[in-house]
């Protein structure tokens, strides 16, 4: 039980940090298409600052700034030359999954995966057979605890949703929906470069092409999914995990009997069975903004 | 305020200009302290735009803002905030999914922190019930009245300390017994010395409130601020409509057009009451709930050729409904509706226009046309629709057609490739009224017809509907001005909750139809 336990919270981890960045943009009125390509730029950039400092923490700034640059880029694009919010997220995650590559390859002159001598700090065995998890796993809940209160229990985030839901309410009184979807981004640009960095130096210790293998998207299918709250996105991301770990042990099972291919793709199936049950629910996402309303009035 | 300055809000020499167009123009009023001011003007005279020049929303080109005897930064709704300038906007900007409660905090200012639910419908309650705003402080704004949200946003706007209050348009969305709960509301308002400016439309509400009153007119101040003891109603029609036009104008027209008095119909040559079987006849329609507003409730309605009949009734209660049932949009749970003596009730839009439904949507610029598309495109789509999906067109042709058509109807436009969009909003109604009014024309649904319009294309789009009744052709007048509906209609029937709420024959009583309006006299008919 231990053991599918600590394999869901390795692989959800990443992703509900992930889901968090896309909590708090789509309630500015941002659908971030551009998670998939922050994740794999927090996790490349991770393990090449391991790799250059030695030291992990650096490595985590050098990967937050590298993300929340890439999120201003996007802001940038989106809110000052107006561009489609989406084709624009869409082509953050193009750069990033091709540009992680083409640095993985200039700097190292291969195509190979990058392992790094050592990852993000274990809890130890003061925590039992839980202590191969690491420090980012265990800080988890209370970023999610943090969110909700920051976006469900104070003005600040009662303004954020504004933005999103109606952006001239919010300039009404006084708010500026392009600051606030600035620092919205910017906030996401930080999860995602925490949650890219548990993917590749939480449990393993490598960076390899395309390692992210969809979870950006999967993490904004949990936001659909989740209604753009914190707490209940978490659960959508956790449900993701549950499904995959479950699919895994399946394989461990079933494998002679059951495609392994169809087991492996469970928990891309329960992302679409999941955004079709909120839909379902609830009539779509709840912080759903058009592009005419991003631009206001 | 210890010592009282001249002006509570004054404006010196205000220009806007959007791009080519200027919305205000070297406009200067001074707005004593303690009063309630109105300001009226047309459809188009800027008074929008002068509302939100004072609430920091727009930056002016030129021209200076002035609060409590102080010069405030224009075009920063922080800084007219905190000088005490708070804006009610016309449809209202209260986020739908949001509380009453988070409504309220979203806005306030000064020390905020970490919240809990209950806290914070604490912290609002007493706030909300000094302004005599009963709801529950959990319920979500989707959820409420539009009384009650205006109610709210009134209550949202004064949770600073204001000291000047504008309303944009407050009455246009209200019943007659909520114009005057509104009213008694900025009674008591004055009487706690705020400052309150109102922006109406309707002499009679000007004169029945306000201490004095501003008259704007294609951006310009024409006069004003005037004491409303000392102007007369007719002057102040005059002022609103400008001379020369309101010499073009039949009285009762300009009449209804201003809102100088209570609205009544006098038509001296009423026609003779409408013949012959009903053009649309709706049994006992029911329809099935769903997103796009309330749903019907067994409606039996009957129209018969050559005349109007006006629905009256709040925003809201089911008109919406109302018009994509006829139009084949809405799902029906019961009930059937016969289109010139054809039973239409399962045949698809394309039929139902095929038999003579027109239909002026209620959202011109959304359903009415396509902005992107060019005028001959949108102005031909009724008959290309009708015809056969691989039936060749000749542009050339179309092209021809249409211009010969938006001449007939005195559209202003360049050539009739250029995008609707381009188009003011009178003009781009006659584009759709080219389109919708034409001889095979049976029923025409006219849904808010004249929403935005200024007093020339209202009273355009008025004689058209007119014509199309006199030729025989059933007429449908959805609208939430009352005096509108008592003007041209020739019966008025009230729609409340998703049903029929009685119906009144001219002359009309404006408190018999504001009653039924609210429920308040359940099946009162004349």
């Amino acid at each position: 039980m231990n053991e599918i336990i600590i394999s869901i919270l390795r692989s959800g981890t990443p992703l509900i940090y992930v889901t968090l960045a896309g909590v708090i943009a789509q309630r500015a009125g941002v659908w971030n298409l551009g998670l998939e390509g922050l994740m794999i730029i927090g996790a490349c950039a991770t393990i090449l600052g391991i790799m250059l400092t030695k030291s992990v923490g650096a490595a985590i700034l050098i990967a937050i700034l590298a993300c929340v640059l890439a999120s201003v880029l996007l802001w940038f694009v989106i809110d000052r030359l107006k561009a489609n919010p989406i084709i624009a997220g869409l082509g953050l995650t193009g750069l990033g999954i091709g540009g992680t590559a083409l640095a993985v390859q200039s700097i190292f002159g291969s195509q190979a995966t990058v392992t790094a001598p050592f990852g993000i700090p274990k809890l130890g065995p003061a925590f039992g057979s839980y202590g191969v998890l690491s420090v980012a796993v265990a800080a988890m809940p209370f970023v999610v605890f943090a969110m909700w209160v920051v976006l469900r229990r104070t003005r600040f985030g009662l303004r954020l949703a504004a933005c999103g839901e109606h952006p001239f309410a919010a300039r009404s009184v006084g708010a500026n929906p392009s600051r606030m979807r600035l620092a919205a981004l910017a906030i996401g640009g930080v999860l995602c470069a925490i949650g890219g960095a548990e993917l590749a130096a939480g449990s393993l210790q490598f960076f390899a092409q395309g390692m992210t293998a969809g979870r950006g998207f999967m993490a904004f299918a949990a936001v659909i999914f989740g209604a753009a709250h914190p707490v209940g996105a978490t659960f959508a991301a956790l449900f993701f995990a549950i499904v995959g770990a479950l699919g895994i042990r399946a394989q461990l099972t079933f494998g002679d009997r059951i495609p392994h291919d169809l087991l492996q793709a469970l928990p891309y199936l329960a992302t679409v069975f999941g955004v079709w049950l909120s839909g379902k629910l609830r009539g779509g996402a709840k912080a759903a903004s058009s592009f005419a309303e991003l631009r206001d009035q | 305020m210890s010592n009282s300055p001249q002006s509570a809000l004054e404006c010196r020499n205000v220009t806007v200009k959007f791009g080519d167009v200027t919305a205000l123009s070297e406009v200067s009023a001074s707005f004593a302290p303690g009063q309630i001011h109105a300001v009226v003007g047309q459809n188009g005279a800027g008074k929008t735009t002068f509302a939100r020049v004072a609430a920091g929303l727009v930056q002016p080109t030129l021209g200076a803002v002035n609060v409590m005897g102080r010069d405030i930064r224009t075009g920063q709704v922080s800084e007219s905030r905190a000088a005490g300038v708070e804006l009610v906007h016309q449809s209202f900007a209260l986020p739908p999914s949001f509380t009453v409660a988070e409504t309220m905090e979203f806005g306030a200012t000064g020390k905020g922190g970490i919240y809990s639910r209950k806290g914070l419908a604490e912290k609002w309650r007493a706030h909300l019930a000094g302004l005599d705003v009963q709801t529950d402080l959990n319920r979500r704004i989707r959820d409420l009245p539009i009384e009650t949200q205006q109610g709210i946003e009134i209550a949202r706007a004064l949770v600073t300390d204001a000291r000047v209050l504008i309303l944009d348009e407050p009455t246009a969305v209200l019943s007659p017994a909520g114009i005057d709960m509104l009213f008694a509301r900025v009674r008591r308002l004055k009487e706690r010395g705020v400052t309150v400016i109102l922006i109406l439309h309707k002499i009679r509400e000007v004169l029945g409130i306000a201490d004095t009153v501003t008259v704007l007119r294609g951006g310009r101040k024409v006069e004003g601020p005037l004491p409303v003891a000392e102007v007369s109603g007719e002057r102040l029609a005059n002022l609103i409509v400008g001379e020369a036009v309101a010499k073009t104008l039949d009285r009762h027209d300009r009449d209804a057009l201003v809102g100088t008095k209570a609205p009544a119909h006098e038509d001296t040559d009423q026609p003779v009451p409408a013949a012959g079987p009903a053009i649309l006849s709706m049994k006992a329609v029911s329809t099935r709930p769903d997103s796009g507003g309330i749903a019907l409730d067994g409606i039996d309605l009957e129209i018969r050729p050559g005349e109007i009949v006006g629905i009256a009734g709040v925003e809201g209660n089911g008109q919406k409904t109302l018009v994509r049932a006829i139009s084949a949009l809405a799902d029906l749970e019961g009930g059937s509706i016969n289109l010139a003596g054809q039973d239409v009730t399962r045949q698809p839009l394309a039929v139902r226009r095929r038999i003579g439904l027109r239909i002026i949507p209620f959202e011109r610029n959304v359903e009415g046309l396509s902005l992107t598309s060019s005028l001959w495109q949108n102005w031909s789509a009724r008959e290309l629709l009708q015809g056969s999906l691989l039936k060749s067109i000749r542009p050339a042709a179309i092209r021809d057609a249409c211009d010969r058509a938006l001449k007939a109807w005195s559209v202003h436009y360049n050539n009739a490739g250029q995008r609707a969009g381009s188009l003011s909003g009178g003009n781009a109604q006659k584009v759709i009224l080219a389109r919708e009014i034409d001889p095979d024309a049976k029923l025409i649904i006219a849904a808010q017809p004249t929403r935005g319009l200024d007093i020339g294309a209202t009273a355009f789009v008025w004689q058209a509907l007119r014509q199309a009744r006199d030729r025989g052709a059933a007429i449908l007048l959805i609208s939430s001005d009352l005096d509108e509906l008592f003007d041209i209609s020739d019966r008025v029937v009230v729609m409340l909750s998703g049903r029929l709420n009685g119906e009144f024959h001219a002359p009309f009583d404006i408190g018999l139809v504001g009653a039924a309006m609210t429920g308040a006299a359940a099946g009162a008919s004349a």
